[in-house]
């Protein structure tokens, strides 16, 4: 009877006794994700689109109840539009390309070769670097008058010489010329989401059986058929996903256009990130900001359920 | 006239000698089991034959051509996996048209007709709109054949097709598989691990162990006529009973031991004193296990009875059994060599 006790008793103790208790560890576990998702991304998103609906700004704090005004304001104006105009083709082109170069990429990584894993390994590294740090490196290299890549192109006579291919100036001046600042801003979104999706898909041309593969080889398909009629079919689902995270974090991004070009030129390479922050909170209109903000959002759902319906209708076992 | 020929046939994996100069020359329409436990090396052979594993050396040539380097698309063969390889987001018509795709030179029409052709042999016209996960196991077997026997190769290759299904299936598909061979008459490779499939299926039976052939031959011949120790007791079950006699072994299987009041009196009978240890009721049959008095090693051997036999056995007893002289069978006791019967 004694010894039941003592057992019981150092069973009910310290450790042992919390490491038993499934009810009490998950919401302990769960509780600091709750308190930052809430504190951090909930309360804010509700006052946003409480913001959006008001007349508030930083210098009148008052909530007052304005309906669609904003919405119909910000329209109105040449930067918004501008804006989002941006956004949508900045996004689009640079998900068109991250997905063609992810796909390429996954295929070589997802080859045997020497090195295969310092090659993954580099590849990351664009992906861990901290999205601001990363784009003011990007910031020297497109430096108007000492970019190393004007300095190449020079050393390569495609720049700074009477009929060179790419004109006699000696520099190209990417960020100051709107057409090249728009390429840069893509190249710098690629760059940054290329290594996420590359992995994702390389992840999924690797759990394809090597029967399917096999058997593909044997009935007579050579390696065009076998990417396009049997891994790309095959890893469709997690492509999809792929391209949600990639697109989410692209349409969400201020870091990029905030420290390479400010917009600038003028406001044409403006989007609506960081035209919502210039808006919001540098010019303290409140509620014409948080507009700005949301104006993406129930697209951005929309898409967000659409393709993970498909890619669990596409699903296959 | 051979289809296939297989010469000097090696395949090394660093150090392990997964097949290890193996010979063989399959005759056309001939049904071919390879058979071996898990490991022998018959699936690299398979896939070497199929192209999807590059030989370390040797030669292999199919209709009178050599494949040895060619991809597994340039040979003429198909080919089913033990996974059955559908592929899971087409349906079975266009699993089944897929080689013909590849193939490139078919008409949309010819298409259909040749799968078609294939549906209905074996029997799955109903299933051609199917997606691969909406099927039985015994369809999706069908489906796989169906789509290797679309593009009329040379050589068909079977690897275990018939372990994904479930005991009561196999029968019915041995049956259906041996008579859809016998009617195309395509010169095919089975590998299994299975002796009942391989018994009952194989026109020819070719054994393996340790990337080498054993024995190749019919399966009375590799029953009745073991090569070797390993043919002799990797086959039946359970296998052979040996006894060591001076520099040999003798073998008997396990039916042949008989009480001495059931044998055959017409047959000249060897006698052994055999002392029971346990007797095994298996339904139709019982095994008895004892050892042989006055054997050298005292080794376990197996008795296989009917157990209708009126003969009563009982543990712990010494009975007189019989095993009837051209039965026995005599191998060397060193390199395990079948040799010719010596004196008990």
């Amino acid at each position: 009877m004694d010894e039941t006790v003592t057992a019981k008793k150092k069973w009910t103790d310290g450790f042992r006794f919390w490491s038993d208790r499934e009810d009490l560890l998950g919401p302990l576990f769960l509780f600091p994700a709750v308190v930052y998702i809430v504190a951090l991304v909930g309360i804010p998103f509700i006052i946003a689109m409480a913001y959006s609906v008001t007349d508030v700004t930083a210098g009148n704090t008052s909530l007052d109840f304005v309906g669609l005004q904003n919405f119909q304001a910000i329209l109105k104006t040449d930067q918004f539009t501008q804006s989002l105009r941006n956004t949508i083709m900045f996004t689009v082109v640079s998900q068109i390309i991250i997905l063609v170069l992810a796909n390429i990429l996954a295929l070589i990584l997802s080859t045997d070769f020497r090195g295969k894993w310092f090659a993954r390994f580099l590849i990351m590294l664009p992906w861990a670097t901290p999205i601001a740090l990363g784009t003011i490196g990007w910031l020297w290299l497109l430096d108007s008058k000492f970019s190393p890549i004007d300095w190449v192109l020079r050393y390569l006579h495609l720049l700074g010489e009477p009929a060179a291919l790419l004109g006699s100036g000696k520099n190209l001046y990417y960020l100051g010329r709107l057409e090249l600042a728009k390429a840069s801003i893509i190249v710098i979104y690629v760059w940054r989401m290329l290594p996420l999706s590359a992995v994702i898909l390389m992840a999924g041309l690797t759990s394809i059986p090597q029967d399917l593969l096999d058997q593909a080889d044997v009935d007579g398909a050579g390696f065009w058929r076998t990417l396009f009629q049997i891994k790309l079919p095959l890893i469709l689902p997690i492509m999809s996903i792929a391209l949600l995270f990639s697109l989410i974090f692209t349409v969400g991004d201020m870091a990029v256009v905030y420290v390479l070009t400010r917009g600038g030129p003028v406001y044409y390479t403006q989007i609506l990130p960081t035209w919502a922050y210039l808006k919001g909170i540098e010019s303290g209109a409140l509620a014409e900001g948080s507009a700005t903000a949301l104006f993406l959002f129930p697209v951005l759902l929309a898409v967000a359920i659409m393709v993970l319906r498909f890619s669990r209708r596409t699903e296959v076992t | 006239m051979a289809v296939i020929e297989i010469k000097n046939l090696s395949k090394h994996f660093d150090k392990v000698k997964a097949v290890n100069g193996v010979d063989l020359a399959i005759p056309e329409g001939e049904l071919l089991v390879i058979l071996g436990p898990s490991g022998c090396g018959k699936t690299t052979l398979m896939r070497m034959i199929a192209g999807l594993e590059k030989p370390t050396s040797g030669v292999i040539s199919i209709g009178g051509l050599d494949v040895t380097e060619l991809p597994p698309r340039a040979r003429p063969i198909a080919m089913v996996f033990q996974s059955y390889a559908l592929y899971p987001h087409m349906t079975v018509f266009n699993n089944i048209a897929f080689p013909l795709k590849a193939h490139g030179k078919f008409s949309k029409t010819d298409i259909k007709e040749k799968v078609k052709w294939a549906a209905s042999i074996l029997d799955i016209e109903k299933l051609l709109e199917r997606k691969p996960r909406q099927l039985s196991g015994g369809e999706r077997q069908r489906v796989a054949l169906g789509r290797a026997l679309v593009k009329e190769p040379k050589v068909l290759l079977l690897d275990e097709p018939l372990s994904n299904l479930d005991a009561k299936l196999r029968a019915s598909a041995r049956d259906s598989l041996q008579r859809f061979q016998r009617r195309l008459g395509i010169t095919t490779i089975f590998v299994t691990h299975d002796q009942i499939e391989a018994l009952g299926m194989g026109d020819r039976i070719v054994v393996m162990s340790q990337g080498k052939v054993m024995q190749v031959g019919t399966p009375q011949d590799v029953y009745h006529n073991s090569a070797n120790t390993f043919v002799a007791s990797f086959l039946g079950s359970p296998g052979m009973n040996f006894i060591q006699r001076d520099n040999y072994l003798f073998g008997f299987r396990p039916e042949q031991f008989v009480p001495q009041e059931i044998a055959d009196r017409k047959d000249d009978l060897q006698l052994f004193s055999f002392a029971v240890t346990r007797v095994e009721y298996l339904g139709a049959e019982q095994q008895i296990y004892g050892v042989v008095e006055g054997s050298s090693d005292e080794k376990k051997v197996i008795a296989s009875l009917s157990s209708e036999t009126n003969v009563r056995l009982e543990t712990g007893k010494t009975y007189t059994f019989a095993v009837p002289q051209q039965q026995l069978r005599f191998f060397d006791h060193e390199t395990g060599l079948r040799i010719e019967p010596q004196p008990l």
